[in-house]
């Protein structure tokens, strides 16, 4: 596995459009086509919306090279949870449709991390 | 009535009014998802109408006695179905096209707004003037510009156009003896596995959707794929001897 790119950011629907952007340059990078860049930016954006309502003000992300790209979001600065989602439970399926080996990584029942994987050509 | 009890119901009494009940209870879904998928080149009312037919062919489908949550269950289906509606659309959908369009709106309302404003438009001004997201405006200002394959080649002496020297990726006499060579290797083929290449191939259906069309397992269509995918090879190899 190959790092490609680290990024620390606060969590703020404002920046999404930003990561959104620079995930896009990522899949690009190693050779995902159009489809599965778009869905990979679902998932990042979906992931980023759970760990807000999760409680955390900042996010810390890394994208790593392995025949596609293996992204591991990571919760920051917590404070406290926003009120209850039910669209969370939609968010988290979506990621399991979308995406390869979704890890969600929990501590006392909280979402900590999230991590995924978009293989070249849905291999 | 709990979702449980609605479901236990529909499946003793097939009351359509019964599934029309679950249906509108969770079209929420249909829509969340439906926007998530927003800006590929597809409407969002085509994406929730695929959407929320997916739903319903869900609720037909969910077994509520595996315990399973139907908003857990019917979430990888309806996403399903939406890609497969942008598999199928993608023979048609043109984005550069789009693209290209939006740079060419792009241009008219950042001239509007500096001569509104005296100022140079910011790309939440354009999406919001153009209905557009913000995203869609950045990817779309960062696109090259459309280039005439009747545009002379740089460096190029002889005056050739780029249509001169592009190669094309198709060889149509090549094409015609495939076509032919595969059609007579059809021949060997039974009514049945004639069916299962028909639907595979031509309607291009998935294992599952040719398992239903036909009555059998999919396992079975696995099989017989790979069974008459040997033949067609052998056939092939044969006539190429």
């Amino acid at each position: 596995m190959k790092d490609i790119l680290a990024l620390g950011i606060g969590l703020n629907r404002e920046i999404l459009t930003t990561v959104r952007l620079t995930t896009g340059g990522v899949c690009s990078l190693v050779g995902l086509d159009m489809e599965e860049s778009e869905d990979c930016k679902v998932c990042v954006t979906e992931s980023l919306l759970l760990l807000m309502h999760s409680g955390f003000r900042a996010a810390r992300l890394s994208f790593a090279e392995s025949e596609g790209v293996c992204i591991k979001i990571e919760g920051d600065d917590y404070a406290a949870p926003e009120e209850n989602y039910p669209d969370d439970e939609i968010s988290s399926a979506l990621l399991s449709a979308l995406a390869g080996d979704v890890n969600m990584q929990r501590r006392d029942g909280r979402l900590t991390a999230i991590e995924f994987r978009f293989a070249k050509n849905g291999r | 009535m709990e979702d449980k009890e609605l479901f236990q119901k529909y499946r003793e009494t097939g009351d359509v009014s019964v599934r029309n009940e679950i249906v509108e209870k969770y079209l929420y879904i249909a829509s969340v998802l439906a926007k998530k998928f927003v800006g590929r080149g597809v409407e969002y009312d085509d994406l929730y109408q695929v959407a929320a037919l997916a739903l319903i062919k869900g609720v037909e489908r969910f077994d509520e006695s595996k315990g399973l949550q139907f908003s857990t269950f019917i979430t990888p289906t309806i996403t399903g179905e939406i890609k497969n509606y942008f598999r199928d659309r993608s023979r048609l959908v043109h984005l550069p096209r789009r693209v290209s369009e939006l740079r060419v709106n792009l241009k008219r309302a950042s001239d509007e707004i500096f001569s509104e404003t005296g100022k140079n438009p910011t790309a939440k001004e354009l999406a919001f003037r153009l209905g557009v997201t913000e995203e869609e405006i950045v990817r779309a200002a960062e696109a090259g510009g459309v280039v005439s394959l009747d545009k002379p080649v740089e460096d190029n002496e002889d005056g050739m156009s780029y249509y001169d020297v592009i190669p094309s990726e198709r060889d149509d006499m090549e094409l015609l003896e495939n076509r032919d060579a595969v059609q007579s290797a059809v021949r060997v083929l039974t009514a049945e596995e004639r069916e299962i290449v028909r639907c595979r191939f031509t309607l291009e259906l998935s294992q599952a959707e040719t398992a239903r069309r036909m009555n059998v397992s999919q396992m079975y269509v696995s099989r017989m794929e790979r069974k008459i995918l040997n033949k067609l090879k052998e056939r092939l190899q044969k006539n190429s001897d």
